[in-house]
């Protein structure tokens, strides 16, 4: 439980945030980082038992049957990450509340996601499950774009979002396909499992598919080489997203990754070359870009891409020594990366800039912060007692000692020293440019505000946990990090010591030759940077969004192929499938069944007979729109009487109502369509449509004939028998809609809101041109709204209104029912509007039909739910009788109450359209917008 | 449970009237020249057909059935009330739309026609 409370503290934090804070910036930030604050508690009460090297699990189903488990582990890998997460995100939130100063709804949003995101990387650390890993993983992925694009009024930030979104997101679906791979080799989805079984994974034959789609996941996540270039452009990002996601956490989950799959993926050649090389690549080439970078957040991103390549190209190296190193480089990174990107929003905040061309000689200004950064940017650099020293100088020893062979073993230590040099001169550039090296240019803001002293505190923490780190790594770090290094693993591990690594040696000498090399290379800036501008210009952003326009382009084309926006070919799809389907379907009828039992008589005959000649004549005439849909009506009517001559009420009713307000709204609809359509479509066209059109009916006709004609056993026994004991309403039609067949009721009222949400949304900006004007034809009938219909209308209504409520009443046990009774009030309720016109009506009657709807459903599905509270299954319904005085005996049943969200719903839905159409028919268009 | 002669008689004639009148009235809706005068026989075949009919209806389940029917005296209520103001409607909606009338029939409004008569 602990576990899930550490995971999910967070995401109930920003909840918190979201729903009490408000507007008041100080008591959101306290909310803010409370719950973190209780996460860091529990994972600390953990901690004892993680360090005696202990495995901690928890375990609750979700979706058994996918193998996904709501399972999470805690050991040393985990401790580490998930300290590192929490610890990072206080400081970070810290940060914000004064980054964000003086803009509290910023601060609230910042808050909210940076929280969510900080569950999403918790729980990729601490999932014993492969796919709640994934699902953990791509949630970072969602919330980053959100956090990058967090300025999304610009321009840069959005595709910033967008380039970050789609790189990390299609990583997340290769790595999703890896881990299928991996879960059907083992069987198991479980890491536990995964871990024990990595012999059987490398062994199998699909191991180098697996470890390219692992790889692709965990290099797109880490911004490894050749996918790096999102970083830079994710600097958009306000910089305390900056400083925790891209220096601290989101970064490091790629890492995270290889570590937590090496005993499964590492230990092959294949490996080796693939991880190291590019660790090498990313290496080098963050190493290289990061020097000649002007803006502090992009030399900061290309140096951030430079150590993750480092750490990558040390877990590539595969053994065990490396792994370590390549722990502990990551601590140290976060240490003194996140304080360099917090001194770049701070001078940014100080002076509107952060073109290190402009800034300089900041010491003047702020000198404290010049010490905190000087250390960081020591730290970087790799000077001695400090942290990112003995981290570095390890993976200088570790190079000397690689399993590479021949030039690649002479090669892979002179690379690392060369990146070293060129680290030092970029950690050397940021912190000499930005507080020494002259005087300020033209900055926007000048002289620099300065920082508010808040905002110093987690840099101060961090700048001191570099040198503490630094000093004394043995009793700070060592056992936790011997323990993630443990269970990364799997195996013991090599004795070493962090205390003596301030000891002279040959990686001490890399070391110095780097640090004079670097800042020799930094004496000959000037000279480099003419020398760099010469060189060809790679914009990444521009190239990624080319491809991006290509894809989304060749995407939109092949659609369009397909789905050319003409309803008619929809229809013709549609139908053409149904078609197929139950065509093919119906071949396998070999008999005709048994005879027809019901003899026909002659009224009904005739009525069939007249029902088809309306359908037919509408087809006929169907391009004199408004003859065609009184045919229409005609045959609803015709369906209605037959539906009452075999003994369907229920179905009678409906159909009549259903009839009445269909006609009502398409004349309405048809008002603004020409009175016949024109002749479009080709002769051929024509034919495939009467093909389709005929064979499809002449099928519903065979299906209904074979069905109706063989003894077949129908579930309507049932239904009959257990209609007043199971369901309590002696109308089973009404039993089934609102008990045993509820949830397709339920589905049914929920498209229904959906089409009047799409009436109300397409007409809602509708502008039409040319309404006909109300002067033709006023010369006889000048009146728009007859006094007669108007004074008719009015009594009428409260009339429908009671009959409405009689058949909802009764609609239990005899025909009637929510659906019927909406249907009627709809109908007595356009009657107003067509009396007394639209402004008439509205003056009259609340408007509020979208809440309507919106109350229907809930109502319909709270009363679902309830059942659920009663330990029966969803909908089913419960009854009593009572007895109650003047009104005899009653019976009350929740059926009703489901009934009552039907009928809000309907007469939300029809009402909904019904006034949005008439509002389009106002002379002045679209007016006050309705509902 | 009999029905005495006469009554049954009377109920015979009502419906017999009833059909008579739904008959002419389908066949005035089918012969008349122009709109405003077809208007005429729906509109009496719904009263005064549907109305003999359902009197019909009334007397003979008020005698046979379980005493007297009250859905016929409401049906026929709510028909007397809408039928003529649907017609009304129409007429209206033809006078809107100008629908030409047989020139026999054809006569000014009074306002606008007075002028005409003066002279």
């Amino acid at each position: 439980m602990a576990l899930l409370l550490i995971v999910l503290l967070p995401v109930l934090g920003a909840l918190f945030t979201g729903a009490f804070a408000g507007n008041n910036a100080r008591l959101n930030s306290l909310i803010a980082m409370l719950a973190p604050l209780v996460s860091l508690a529990l994972a600390l009460s953990l901690l004892p038992a993680i360090l005696q090297g202990e495995l901690v699990l928890a375990h609750w189903q979700w979706l058994p049957r996918l193998d996904l488990a709501l399972s999470l582990r805690m050991d040393g890998l985990a401790m580490l990450f998930a300290l590192l997460i929490i610890a990072m995100g206080l400081l970070v939130l810290l940060y914000g509340h004064f980054y964000f100063s003086g803009k509290p709804k910023d601060n609230q949003r910042f808050n909210g996601l940076l929280l969510l995101f900080m569950t999403a990387m918790l729980g990729i650390v601490t999932s014993e499950n492969l796919l709640l890993m994934l699902v953990f993983w791509e949630m970072t992925s969602l919330v980053s774009f959100l956090l990058i694009g967090f300025k999304a009024d610009q321009r840069a930030a959005r595709r910033g979002a967008r380039m970050t979104l789609v790189i990390t997101g299609g990583g997340g679906l290769a790595l999703l396909a890896g881990m299928v791979l991996i879960g059907q080799i083992i069987g198991s989805y479980q890491l536990s499992d995964v871990l024990a079984s990595g012999d059987q994974i490398r062994q199998h034959s699909h191991y180098p598919l697996i470890l390219l789609l692992v790889l692709l996941g965990a290099m797109t996540k880490s911004a490894q080489f050749p996918f790096h270039f999102w970083l830079p452009h994710a600097m958009t990002a306000p910089t305390p997203v900056s400083a925790y996601l891209h220096s601290a956490t989101m970064v490091k989950a790629g890492i995270f990754l290889l570590a937590r799959f090496h005993p499964v993926l590492a230990e092959t050649d294949l490996w080796l070359y693939s991880v190291s090389t590019v660790g090498m690549a990313t290496l080098l080439t963050g190493a290289f870009v990061a020097m000649f970078k002007h803006d502090i957040k992009g030399l900061l991103a290309y140096s951030t891409i430079s150590h993750l390549g480092l750490i990558t190209l040390l877990l590539g190296m595969g053994t065990r020594m490396g792994l370590i190193v390549g722990l502990f480089h990551l601590l140290n990174h976060a240490m003194f990366k996140a304080p360099l990107f917090m001194m770049a929003g701070i001078v940014e905040k100080a002076t509107g800039s952060r073109d290190m061309q402009l800034i300089n000689g900041l010491w003047r200004y702020m000198p404290y912060l010049m010490v905190l950064t000087g250390i960081c940017a020591a730290a970087m650099a790799g000077l001695p007692l400090l942290n990112g020293f003995l981290s570095k100088k390890m993976f200088f020893a570790e190079t000397l000692q690689s399993p590479f062979t021949g030039v690649l073993g002479w090669l892979t230590p002179t690379l690392a020293a060369v990146a070293g040099l060129l680290s030092v001169a970029y950690s050397v550039r940021i912190f000499h440019n930005v507080f020494f090296n002259g005087l300020p240019r033209d900055l926007p803001v000048f002289p620099p505000r300065p920082p508010a002293r808040g905002i110093l505190i987690p840099v101060t923490v961090l700048t001191l946990a570099c040198i503490v780190v630094g000093l004394v790594p043995q009793y700070v770090v060592h056992t936790l990090l011997q323990q993630a290094a443990h269970a990364a693993l799997g195996a013991p591990l090599p004795a070493y010591n962090l205390g003596l690594l301030h000891r002279f040696n040959l990686p001490f000498l890399m070391s110095a030759l780097a640090l004079t090399g670097g800042l020799v290379m930094y004496l000959y800036r000037r000279q480099l940077f003419a020398i760099y501008d010469r060189m060809p210009e790679v914009d990444a952003k521009e190239n990624f969004e080319w491809l991006m326009l290509r894809a989304g382009n060749f995407a939109e084309r092949q659609v369009h192929r397909l789905e050319n926006g003409s309803l008619q070919r929809y229809g013709a799809l549609l139908v053409a499938t149904c078609l197929v389907l139950a065509g093919s379907a119906l071949t396998g009828l070999t008999t005709w069944g048994g005879g027809v039992t019901t003899p026909a008589d002659p009224v009904t005959v005739l009525a069939a007979v007249i029902l088809m000649a309306a359908a037919v004549a509408a087809v006929v005439i169907h391009r004199q729109r408004l003859l065609a849909l009184l045919l229409i009506g005609t045959c609803g009517l015709f369906v209605t009487l037959l539906f009452a001559r075999f003994s369907a009420p229920d179905l009678a009713l409906t159909q009549l109502s259903v009839e009445v307000m269909a006609v009502i709204i398409m004349m309405l609809a048809l008002s603004f369509l020409p009175q016949t359509s024109p002749r479009e479509s080709s002769s051929l066209r024509r034919l495939r449509d009467l093909i389709l059109a005929v064979a499809t009916g002449s099928g519903v006709a065979v299906l209904a004939y074979t069905v109706m004609t063989r003894p077949a056993q129908s579930i309507s026994g049932f239904f009959l028998d257990n209609s007043l004991t199971g369901g309590g309403g002696s109308n089973v039609v009404n039993v089934i809609l609102v008990d045993f067949r509820g949830f397709d009721t339920l589905g049914e009222i929920t498209v229904l809101a959906i089409a009047a949400m799409a009436v109300f949304a397409l007409t809602r900006n509708l502008q039409l041109k040319e309404r006909v004007t109300r002067e033709s034809g006023s010369y006889w009938a000048s009146e728009p709204h007859p006094v007669i219909l108007r004074m008719i209308a009015r009594p009428v209504l409260p009339v429908a209104l009671m009959v409405a409520g009689y058949i909802f009443l009764r609609g239990h046990n005899l025909p009637g029912g929510g659906f019927i009774a909406g249907l009627v009030a709809s109908v007595a309720l356009s009657l107003q509007y067509m009396a007394g016109g639209l402004v008439w009506a509205h003056q009259r009657m609340l408007t509020a039909f979208r809440p309507l709807i919106g109350a229907g459903l809930l109502l319909a599905l709270a009363t679902g739910l309830g059942s659920l509270a009663f330990g029966a299954p969803f909908l089913s319904s419960w009854f009593n009788h009572y007895h109650l005085p003047l009104l005899g005996e009653v019976e009350l049943a929740t059926a009703l109450l489901f009934d009552l969200g039907v009928f809000m719903t309907v007469v939300g839905a029809t009402l909904l359209i019904l006034a949005n159409l008439g509002n389009l028919m106002t002379l002045d268009g679209p007016g006050k917008e309705i509902g | 449970m009999g029905i005495p002669v006469w009554l049954e008689a009377v109920i015979a004639i009502l419906l017999l009237l009833g059909a008579l009148v739904a008959a002419l009235g389908s066949l005035g809706l089918a012969r008349m020249p122009d709109f405003y005068m077809r208007l005429h026989g729906p509109t009496k075949a719904s009263t005064l057909g549907v109305g003999c009919t359902l009197l019909g209806s009334l007397l003979y389940f008020s005698v046979s059935g379980e005493g007297f029917s009250v859905q016929e005296v409401l049906i026929t209520l709510f028909l007397f009330v809408t039928a003529p103001v649907s017609a009304h409607m129409m007429a209206r909606a033809a006078l809107h739309r100008r629908v030409q009338a047989v020139a026999k029939t054809t006569q000014p409004p009074r306002e606008l026609g007075r002028g005409e008569r003066n002279k």
